[in-house]
């Protein structure tokens, strides 16, 4: 037989897409020809393949070698197919079982001497296999744990290209990779907690809510006054990762290629701050064949922005239809890319260029740079933030007061309890928090009481109230309501959002 | 006021050669048609001087330029008219003219200057603002500069009482520094109030210029409030300026430990009038204040005794929520609760996120 086809894939953004690899060895003239709308990186498997095959003890015949991938009109990246187009040819060359290689899915990448190198986006190819209904997949051995993620499936973990001749040509006997041991159930171990923070009761309490109602977070406060910590446990208070969620993670971490070849399940909410310099294809997602982005890495976790102002502002503007869609669209001309990115927004920044507004005696700041400094902040984007919350300054006497400071795992059951209620509460519909909310649903959710209604009309003459943040401040107080197991929203829950809402520009810095 | 004075006024020589010129030739005209060749006769003006002057005479439009300051609505008074302020013409180092946009200061009513740092506390704007709406409502006329913080909030404060008010610039009078007092600008004039400048119009504002006009802030005025300024500040000079010019000065006192209230301090220290209150104040200058006990009584109603708490750990310096939590004792809920009712209630107002300060 000289003609053979093996079934490979290959990533497109979160999309998993088949690739048949056909190889055909005949008589003619030598030569070496690879077609099917390939990318460089595909085209110089060639010198790989011909040398990882002589380089295990092969022998590589002078014949034509004609390789096609199919479909032909998607354009091929990657390295992965390597392993599939040196088993095509030796499969063409009768070397090999081809009942074996029939039905199963081949990736890997080859180095020259026949060592099989790790490959990205194994997790989301393998779940797609086993929905297509492929039983069996070899994998480079490295990625095998990740494989064996995907239940249903059997994963082969390959050394070498001689160790995968072996296999299909059943003069070797390998295992299916075990699922990997992991503390599944459990606390996630993340090495810190709340108790390590003094003071700053409010900031803590405001993580609580944001948590508990999936609310952005705005910390606003001078330089030193652990902000960065504050935002940095704020993963530990969430209510541990489902294995769907761990999953969905997972594959996004896959993608690019970030998971550990022993633990590869991830199972704790990732955190991810954001220096202010990076670009908007870096926080969203992006690239001539788009890859996830830092807001999709912080998918089911924390995204953290530190030193808010000083992002560029069109770098912010991105992040505003994936707060809405909780996930981001990326369109190229071939193509749409739809990653998850559901996350919470954390952000910090100091209230003045100097950080140390409204505080005259310390504060060098004029009134224009103060306006200058918020000026970089959109009110769109601002009005995101549905918490925002003051983290002042820390006295010495608050670090040595030596106060039993509540840990996360106390904070988290409150949390967990509040989410329960929210998806008791949203059975049935699409949403999942209570900042998901929309303005119908509000009103079925958040009515308010008179004693309510009244103090919400004196706070929006008196304050100046929009009412975009009316409606922000009936989400958080149905979080608050949530938190502590009410039913209706009393006018204390409402006194405690009124005082997490963003302060309008306009009255800043005056 | 006529064209050979504007030209005299806008030329760049010294004030004191501009009054010297003036009174030997009699006018600014006489001094405009001084024969190039006799100008050497004058031994006060020196080889610049000279040059200056001859060709300021060839460059400057007269009739134009005096159309143009017409049309901005601006008039000029030179020290030898009548209408100069006679409170400015005793001081030493007197402006040749003034250009006036709006009205002069009434000579027979008071005047007090209100002066005070740019970046000022809520302390200061607060009894800035409250001393002068108190004084404009009672007849007198508030002078200050039109700048950020103490300047700008007097000059509301005074608006606020129904009173006139004047601003003297730093930059030309048509030149509205800083940008966002336009609104305040207007509306002086609209009360009837004026914007005073030495400097011919256009001129923009620079460093140098705002010293030098502090000047006439005192000098416009009998008497200069100073309400916050710290240790080296150009309220201190116009204090300095004042006391030169024998006005007497009064200063806000404030915390101890306030930066803000060092400058105020010291010249307490070196005797100046102590500001407890606009009515005090008033009955020193022996202006019958009418019914001074008019005057909004503590907001000590009837408040929850939590808010009772919390409204005693506000004070006039704007304190955050964490302060307030060690001082009571509260929880975080309890204490923003509490704030956000006070705060709807009128008691308290929050300037920055979380920092709250007493109304």
């Amino acid at each position: 037989m000289s003609f053979s086809t093996v079934l490979s894939a290959s990533m497109f953004g979160m999309k998993v897409e088949f690739v048949h690899v056909e190889a055909d060895v005949s008589n003619g003239l030598p030569g070496f020809q690879m077609v099917g709308y390939l990318s460089s990186e595909v085209k110089e498997a060639a010198e790989r393949v011909r040398t990882a095959i002589r380089n295990s003890g092969l022998d590589f015949p002078a014949k034509k070698t004609v390789i096609n991938l199919a479909p032909a009109t998607m354009k091929k990246r990657g390295a992965a197919f390597d392993l599939p187009i040196a088993v095509g040819i030796l499969l063409s060359l009768g070397k090999l079982d081809s009942a074996k290689v029939r039905s199963m899915l081949i990736v890997g990448e080859l180095s020259l001497d026949g060592k099989v190198r790790k490959v990205p986006g194994i997790l989301p190819i393998l779940a797609e296999a086993r929905a297509a209904g492929i039983r069996t997949c070899m994998v480079p051995r490295v990625n095998a744990a990740e494989g064996a993620l995907v239940e249903g499936i059997d994963v082969i973990g390959v050394e070498s290209l001689e160790e995968a001749c072996g296999y299909l040509s059943g003069t070797l006997c390998i295992t299916p990779a075990p699922y990997p041991v992991q503390e599944h159930a459990g606390q996630p171990s993340h090495g810190l907690d709340y108790a390590d923070i003094c003071g700053q009761g409010a900031v803590k309490r405001a993580a609580e809510v944001a948590v508990a109602g999936g609310h952005n977070l705005l910390l606003i406060g001078p330089p030193g006054s652990g902000k960065s910590m504050t935002a940095q446990r704020i993963p530990t208070i969430f209510p541990p990762m489902t294995l769907e969620e761990s999953m969905e993670v997972t594959k996004v971490y896959s993608i690019l290629g970030l998971l550990d070849s022993e633990r590869p399940l991830i199972r704790e909410r990732p955190f991810r701050s954001v220096h202010h310099t990076s670009t908007k294809a870096a926080l969203a997602g992006g690239g001539k064949v788009p890859v996830p982005g830092e807001i999709s890495l912080a998918h089911e976790g924390v995204l953290f922005l530190d030193e808010l102002p000083e992002f560029q502002k069109n770098v912010l503007e991105v992040l505003r239809q994936p707060l809405e869609d909780h996930q981001v669209r990326i369109t190229r001309s071939q193509g749409n890319y739809l990653f998850p990115a559901n996350f919470t927004l954390v952000a910090a920044m100091n209230p003045c260029p100097c950080g140390c507004y409204p505080d005259m005696n310390r504060c060098t700041c004029t009134p224009g740079q103060i306006q200058h400094y918020l000026g970089k902040l959109s009110q769109p984007f601002l009005d995101r933030m549905d918490i925002c919350v003051e983290a002042p300054r820390v006295e010495y006497e608050a670090l040595k007061k030596g106060r039993q400071e509540e840990s996360s795992a106390a904070i988290r059951e409150r949390v967990c309890r509040a989410r329960e209620i929210q998806n008791h509460r949203y059975r049935g519909t699409n949403i999942l928090t209570n900042a998901m909310l929309g303005v119908r649903e509000m009103e079925q959710w958040c009515a308010l009481g008179e004693a309510g209604e009244g103090l919400m009309r004196q706070a929006f003459s008196r304050l100046g109230l929009t009412a975009r943040t009316y409606h922000k401040i009936l989400k958080v107080a149905r979080t608050i309501a949530d938190l502590e197991g009410e039913a209706q929203i009393l006018e204390k829950h409402l006194k405690e959002a009124v005082g997490y809402r963003a302060l309008d520009k306009k009255y800043w810095g005056r | 006021m006529d064209q050979y004075e504007y030209w005299l006024s806008a030329l760049s020589i010294s004030d004191r050669k501009k009054m010297m010129l003036h009174a030997y030739m009699k006018s600014a005209k006489g001094a405009y048609y001084i024969e190039e060749t006799s100008l050497h006769r004058f031994q006060f003006l020196n080889e610049t001087d000279r040059n200056t002057m001859s060709q300021a005479k060839k460059i400057w439009d007269l009739q134009g330029e005096y159309d143009g300051l017409v049309k901005k609505q601006i008039r000029l008074y030179t020290c030898f008219d009548p209408e100069y302020p006679k409170k400015l013409a005793d001081i030493p180092d007197k402006p040749y003219a003034l250009y006036v946009k709006g009205n002069l200061p009434d000579e027979r009513l008071m005047s007090v200057a209100v002066v005070g740092a740019r970046s000022c506390s809520r302390y200061g704007e607060k009894h800035a603002y409250e001393f002068a709406e108190f004084l404009s409502g009672h007849g007198v006329q508030i002078i200050s500069g039109l700048a950020r913080g103490i300047d700008g909030v007097s000059q509301r404060g005074a608006l606020m009482g129904r009173g006139k008010t004047f601003a003297v610039l730093g930059s030309g009078a048509d030149v509205c520094y800083p940008r966002e007092n336009i609104g305040l600008y207007g509306d002086i004039l609209e009360m009837g109030g004026g914007i005073i400048s030495e400097l011919p119009p256009g001129t923009q504002p620079r460093p140098y210029h705002f010293p030098k006009r502090n000047r006439i802030i005192s000098g416009l005025s009998d008497l200069v409030l100073v309400m916050e300024a710290r240790e080296k500040s150009g309220s201190l000079i116009t204090a300095d300026l004042a006391l030169d010019q024998g006005r007497d000065v009064y200063a806000l006192p404030g915390p101890v430990d306030s930066s803000l209230s060092m400058g105020c301090h010291q010249l307490i220290r070196q005797g100046a009038g102590i500001l407890i209150s606009p009515e005090m104040l008033l009955e020193e200058l022996g202006i019958s204040g009418g019914n001074l006990q008019e005057k909004k009584t503590e907001a000590k109603k009837m408040l929850e005794s939590l808010e009772n708490m919390v409204y005693s750990s506000v004070v006039l310096y704007p304190r955050n929520i964490g302060q307030i939590m060690d001082e009571s004792g509260l929880s975080a809920q309890e204490v923003l609760e509490t704030l956000v009712s006070l705060e709807i209630k009128g008691y308290i107002k929050e300037i920055s996120k979380n920092y709250y300060i007493r109304v």
